[in-house]
């Protein structure tokens, strides 16, 4: 019986994993094992039964009409085969590097916290030096976090820029790899889909502060530190989210799911589209908060620009 | 053993004749197109499923999920009236066929020297 499920899988090696193709694995399979119980039942041995099954399973190409998959059927096997040890190295490169990126992350949200402080400080009349002197340091100490951050950036990028064709191109893993992966996915999902609901939980409460403390305190100094308190909040989250995320990201990667499928990586519109969408979305950021000053505002374009790229990508993938 | 490129055309009609009787899976009717051909014809599980598939497109037959005596879960398919339509249309094109072919095919007990 497992040497006809490892026989199916091998076959659909590097097949997209469309809601089609794994109904047609699971009826071939099922028409298979028939096939095979009744031959045992005729007396046949094992191996003969086997032989007999595969022998008459025909030939895939037979299906690519059926699953809508000709094209990739055409170019299936030039695809590279990504060794275990690559894959298996990738996961733990992930997993380890993943706590640096979402510290530079976090660091960037926290990025105004010190500028908006003083501000909000000086507002409420708490502290009384000069207003530009207080905006000097706080910039001061926004370049200097979003310089920290780079360099975590950089320093770790080296290390996982050797896997970059991973998620740009298609491959495909042996079945053995394919199994191992899949297990780490099925073990890690459980762990990261509570820290995905909590994130959610806590990002809707991060705008508690903003919303409640204009209606309790009128004090406009008030208003920008609650400001601050939102967006530690965030900046904790998603330190979270993303230090936890590492080693599933890399077998989403690795298992090509997601934005990660084979029909994905062909689209180079929707690769287009997401590097403008967001190299517009930190210029529009930066230029307005610093011409403007208006950081206790600005931040704003975060979750906006979050939500409406969810609604981009549905449309670009489909 | 048949090849299967000669009979390609016809096995959606060979299927079609198992499902006018009632609703049968993929396996199933495997083993009946292996028997009523003497195993003259052996259908290959891909050429069924692609079948399945293409006649379950053009509306010919409908799938539905099904239990056997011994629980195992399978899909079984029904013809539909575009289905019964189809099949006998394809059993009049089969007679001309044999008709015209037949034409053409020396006989048994004819001399071959003799053409």
């Amino acid at each position: 019986m497992n040497t006809i499920r490892d026989y199916l899988e091998n076959m659909f090696l590097g097949l997209p994993k469309t809601n089609d193709v794994e109904s047609a694995k699971e009826e071939l399979r099922g028409m298979m094992e028939d096939k095979y119980q009744e031959l045992k039942e005729n007396g046949k041995s094992e191996n003969e039964a086997i032989g007999i099954v595969i022998s008459e399973f025909g030939n895939l190409d037979e299906l690519a009409d059926a699953l809508g998959i000709k094209e990739v059927m055409g170019q299936k096997t030039e695809f590279p085969l990504v060794s275990y040890e690559r894959a298996m190295n990738y996961i733990e490169d992930s997993r380890a590097t993943s706590p640096k990126t979402a510290l530079g992350v976090s660091l960037c949200i926290l990025s105004p916290v010190v500028l908006l402080t003083l501000l909000g400080l000086y507002e409420s009349k708490i502290i009384s030096v000069r207003e530009d002197l207080l905006i000097a340091i706080g910039i001061f100490f926004v370049i200097s976090l979003v310089a920290i951050a780079i360099s975590l950036f950089i320093k770790d990028s080296g290390r996982l820029d050797a896997y970059k064709d991973l998620c740009t191109d298609s491959f495909r893993l042996d079945y053995k790899t394919e199994q191992m992966v899949s297990k780490i996915h099925k073990q890690e999902e459980p762990i990261y889909k509570s820290t995905v609901s909590i994130s959610v939980m806590l990002y809707i409460f991060s705008g508690l502060p903003i919303i409640v403390t204009p209606l309790i305190i009128e004090n406009g100094g008030i208003h920008i530190l609650a400001v601050v308190v939102t967006l530690i909040i965030i900046a904790l989250t998603t330190y979270n989210i993303i230090s936890k995320g590492g080693a599933i990201e890399a077998c989403r990667v690795l298992l090509q799911m997601e934005e990660y499928t084979i029909e994905n990586k062909s689209n180079t519109t929707y690769k287009t589209v997401s590097k403008v969408y967001w190299s517009v979305v930190v210029a529009a950021y930066l230029g307005y908060s610093f011409i403007t000053n208006d950081w206790s505002k600005s931040w704003i374009i975060w979750p906006v620009a979050g939500t409406l790229f969810a609604a981009v990508k549905a449309i670009m993938v489909r | 053993m048949i090849s299967s490129d000669v009979i390609r055309g016809y096995n959606d009609t060979m299927i079609l004749y198992l499902l006018l009787k009632e609703p049968s899976y993929g396996y199933e009717i495997s083993k009946q197109i292996r028997s009523l051909t003497d195993e003259k014809y052996i259908i290959k599980e891909t050429t069924l499923y692609s079948a399945f598939k293409r006649m379950e497109n053009n509306g010919m037959i409908e799938a539905f999920a099904g239990t056997q005596t011994n629980g195992k879960p399978r899909t079984y398919y029904r013809i539909t009236d575009e289905g019964r339509k189809y099949y006998k249309e394809k059993c009049e094109e089969w007679a001309i066929t044999q008709e015209v072919v037949e034409k053409f095919i020396v006989k048994e007990n004819d001399d071959y020297e003799h053409y």
